[in-house]
């Protein structure tokens, strides 16, 4: 694929986002989102056959902008408390900059399953975000920081606890700004994990 | 004089005493260790598994079993399939089988005047580490017997090809060794009848008569077997009389003050181990019938041996019959070994006689382990006094050739001695 | 006649596997043929070792067994000095089996510097390094007979053999002991669960296999001509390699789930991607009895 159809590609997808963060998944049609780019709708069948790929696509590209943040802060050398710390940071950064792709993982790809069974099965579109969430657990039981323990206990305890709070934001109940709760959040977060 | 006894699998030194031209006294000195209990002393108790069987190079499988069976007496209550059982019988008298061909032709043979026998020696024992490996996936040095069973699955094709590495090694025997049908030689009862057939073991059971050697070997006529089976059964016997009860509890090592070697006895007393004695303890009629008119001399000793490959090689037949491969192979335990302190030991029949294994688990580490070999028991030097079974046996022969021969009539393996 | 290839075996702090492994070696007629040991720990020889000691015997392949220690004595000499001797005397040295390579299960015995002849683990020892030209090291505990007698036809023939960084011959150790392993499919598609007993499954998930982790040719040369340990249901326990033994053997090292140690050369990030992919399937031949209807 050449850079320009992939960046055009990336600008459908970040336009899907706000569309299907605004009207919901199910309200937004394609010729919504060609009419948005002003695109004809025929010319948007050339990225995306369906809407059913643009999804798992924009999954994808989700996973990997995650994975991306991710990997960088597994590859500082710096402690694992440090890292659960930006971590942290870096997903409530995107809670408040970019709400849609929260909202998008949060209320569409986790509850929408039966458009990602065929394709997204198990943890693949969200392989980059995983994998590097692997690799930070992994690393921290090496170097003797976190405890020892079945992966998808920890995973549950770090996502869900912060998949949690950016839901009780989207519902305007916290009574602080959410960037004010990472150093609590990843400190309650490191104490549960730690060795 | 000091002698070097050079490819008993390292070395070991006898030192002779004469007096009136002949043998009066004779100190047994095995000159180096590899301290194996001590490696194995804070390991996880399941690396005993692996490590163990790198005790020895050539009865290594029985180290093995002994393993393995130590460890499982360390559980109150553990289920092992009786095909696992079975399985792990095969392998171990397999591996009993390689040892006395290998023993027969590459040790006996030249102390005879005869040339080693590389490929007599290695071409049952090839078919006898196939048999092996077949469970275990190779020899030596495999590890495939697990608390709560073996590892492998094995399948009807798989049996097929074992019957033949057993049928082979039968025909070589037959071809080789002695030419009496093996099925004719378990009934057999009286040794005469065999000196007139033709076979290597012929050859060298007529070599010791001819050579007046009949009288050569002899020891104390007591005989300990520890390692029950399907087929050798646990007893002493004491100039032919036979007992079977018997306690682990009462066997001691005794350090020895020249030697890295313990000496091993039972209430004080020592005692041959082997196949002599299983075959003793047994009562097989062949070896009875030889000791009957030759006592525990070389001649019965060398006869056992070499007899005691095709007796086992047509139990295997046997056991494979009463296989049924709709069992398990591997049984999890309840409990993880580490989960409790313990302790276990086990006996089983090594080539050379008697193995036995003694764990201690502590905090899920190995606390201590003790090893004792059929060596220690044949080949020890005695405390004070009291000579061993082997330096008993040379006593009175007028050279160190001799005795050299009667020494490693017992099978001598220095690795295993020292561990 | 033609002259034969003269061998010496000596054999240190060891248990004589590697002896016994060389001896199902299935063609040693033609082996006897083209060599001829002046000593051999079991096998009849000219020399006795006591002549080994005492004189200067023409020998061209030194091949040594067993740990090496400073202080090891066999037969009253000490064991470093029997290969300072024929070190000189021969033109290659075979360090034949892991703890002659690299200290093995007896570098824990209590002598004094016990090593391989030129690494203790990874590490390189110093002190044979004018010999370190002169060795092939075949590792395995204990060696695969094919791969000690092929190498010594080798050095008889003069070929130039690739060696690794541990002086072992490619030709043998740049495979990896899963290459040709029988429960591959387990491995490739992350089908994780395993139960001793069974011909189904994979052991590096739990059991700690270390088959991809481990060089050596076991599941493609195998052993006594039949089967390998991998193929049997036995976890391989990476006695080919410097780190042997490890400990723990019977289980899977892993952080949260993890394995810490990977396959050879493969990255943790692309393990886990390709692992994280393949395990989102479910391969129906994978999961059932290999027999059943």
């Amino acid at each position: 694929m050449t850079d320009k159809k992939q960046q055009k590609k990336e600008q459908i997808m970040l336009a899907s986002l706000g569309l299907f963060a605004s009207k919901g998944f199910y309200n937004t049609t394609i010729p919504d989102i060609a009419l948005s780019l002003k695109m004809s709708v025929g010319n948007m069948y050339n990225y995306f056959k369906s809407k059913d790929l643009l999804a798992k696509e924009i999954i994808k590209f989700v996973s990997s902008y995650f994975g991306k943040k991710i990997r960088a802060i597994n590859e500082e050398n710096i402690s694992t408390k440090e890292k659960t710390r930006k971590i942290v940071e870096i997903y409530f950064q995107t809670a408040i900059v970019k709400p849609e792709m929260l909202d998008y993982f949060l209320r569409i790809y986790l509850s929408t399953r039966e458009v990602f069974k065929d394709g997204c099965e198990g943890m693949i579109c969200v392989n980059d975000f995983v994998t590097e969430i692997m690799i930070y657990f992994e690393e921290g039981v090496k170097c003797g920081d976190l405890r020892d323990q079945d992966f998808f206990n920890a995973f549950g305890l770090f996502m869900g606890y912060l998949g949690g709070m950016v839901f009780l934001q989207g519902e305007n109940v916290l009574p602080k700004k959410l960037n004010e709760y990472v150093d609590d959040v990843s400190d309650n977060i490191y104490k549960a994990l730690s060795a | 004089m000091i002698k070097l006894i050079e490819k008993i699998e390292g070395e070991a030194k006898l030192n002779f005493h004469f007096k009136n031209n002949k043998i009066d006294k004779v100190d047994v000195d095995f000159m180096s260790t590899r301290h194996i209990e001590d490696i194995l002393k804070g390991k996880s108790p399941l690396d005993a598994l692996v490590i163990n069987p790198r005790v020895c190079g050539i009865c290594g499988h029985a180290h093995l079993i002994a393993t393995v069976r130590a460890l499982e007496d360390c559980y109150e209550k553990i289920e092992i399939s009786n095909k696992a059982k079975i399985i792990r019988e095969l392998t171990l008298n397999f591996e009993l089988i390689q040892n006395h061909f290998k023993w027969f032709y590459l040790t006996i043979f030249p102390l005879f005047g005869l040339k080693q026998n590389v490929m007599k020696a290695v071409t049952p024992s090839q078919l006898m580490g196939k048999a092996i490996a077949l469970f275990g996936g190779q020899y030596p040095h495999t590890s495939y017997a697990i608390v709560g069973g073996v590892v492998c699955e094995i399948t009807q094709m798989d049996l097929i090809k074992l019957e033949h590495y057993i049928d082979e090694t039968i025909g070589f025997f037959e071809k080789n060794l002695l030419d009496v049908d093996v099925q004719m030689l378990q009934d057999c009862d009286n040794v005469m009848n065999l000196l007139s057939k033709s076979g290597d073991l012929v050859d060298i059971l007529n070599l010791i008569e001819t050579n007046g050697w009949l009288e050569y070997g002899k020891s104390y006529d007591r005989f300990i077997v520890f390692g029950e089976s399907s087929y050798f059964a646990k007893g002493k016997s004491i100039k032919t009389r036979v007992m079977h009860n018997l306690s682990l509890a009462d066997v001691l090592e005794s350090a020895s003050t020249t030697s890295f070697a313990k000496s091993v006895h039972y209430h004080g007393k020592y005692y041959e181990v082997g196949p002599l004695a299983r075959a003793m303890v047994k009562k097989t009629p062949l070896i009875k019938d030889a000791h009957r008119k030759y006592k525990d001399s070389m001649f019965t000793r060398i006869l056992a041996r070499v007899c005691e490959i095709s007796q086992l090689l047509l139990h295997c037949k046997s056991l494979i019959a009463e296989l049924d491969l709709s069992e398990p192979s591997y049984i999890k335990p309840k409990m993880e070994i580490t989960s409790f302190n313990s302790s276990g030991s086990s006996a089983v029949e090594a080539a050379r006689g008697t193995l036995i294994h003694k764990v201690v688990i502590e905090d899920s580490l190995i606390k201590s382990y003790e090893i004792i070999t059929p060596t220690q028991w044949n080949l020890c030097g005695g405390v004070n006094e009291n000579h061993g079974v082997s330096q008993k046996a040379m006593i009175g022969l007028e050279n160190t050739e001799i005795a050299e021969l009667v020494f490693k009539s017992f099978d001598v393996c220095s690795v295993c001695t020292t561990h | 006649m033609k002259k034969k290839v003269r061998i010496l075996w000596l054999g240190l702090i060891t248990c004589n596997g590697n002896t016994h492994s060389f001896l199902n070696y299935t063609h040693l007629e033609q082996f006897f043929n083209d060599f001829e040991f002046i000593y051999h720990p079991i096998i009849d020889s000219e020399y006795s070792l006591e002549d080994i000691i005492s004189q200067d015997v023409a020998c061209d392949i030194l091949l040594i067994e067993g740990a090496i220690a400073d202080d090891f004595i066999k037969a009253d000499v000490l064991g470093i000095d029997i290969i300072k001797k024929y070190s000189n005397i021969v033109s290659k040295i075979v360090t034949v089996g892991t703890c002659a390579t690299f200290g093995g299960i007896f570098k824990e015995s209590h002598y004094k510097n016990v090593s391989g002849l030129h690494f203790r683990e990874e590490k390189r020892t110093e002190k044979y390094n004018h010999l370190f030209e002169k060795t092939i090291s075949i590792s395995g505990c204990p060696i695969h007979p094919e791969t000690l007698v092929s190498t010594l036809y080798a050095i008889k023939k003069g070929l130039d053999l690739k060696l690794d960084s541990y002086l072992r011959p490619k030709e043998y150790f740049a495979y990896t002991v899963h290459n040709g392993c029988t429960r591959n499919e387990y491995f490739e598609y992350k089908v994780d669960h395993h139960h001793f007993g069974e011909l189904e499954g994979c052991m590096f998930y739990d059991h700690g296999c270390q088959g991809p982790l481990t060089h050596g040719s076991c599941n493609k040369i195998l052993w006594n001509e039949i089967n390998s340990k991998t193929r049997a249901g036995l976890p391989c326990m990476g006695c080919t390699e410097p780190s042997f033994p490890k400990q723990n053997l019977f289980s899977t090292k892993k952080n949260m789930g993890i394995p810490e140690f990977l396959p050879v050369g493969v990255n943790k990030r692309v393990y886990l991607t390709l692992a994280g992919i393949t395990k989102a399937f479910k391969i129906d031949r994978l999961q059932k009895k290999l027999f059943d209807d």
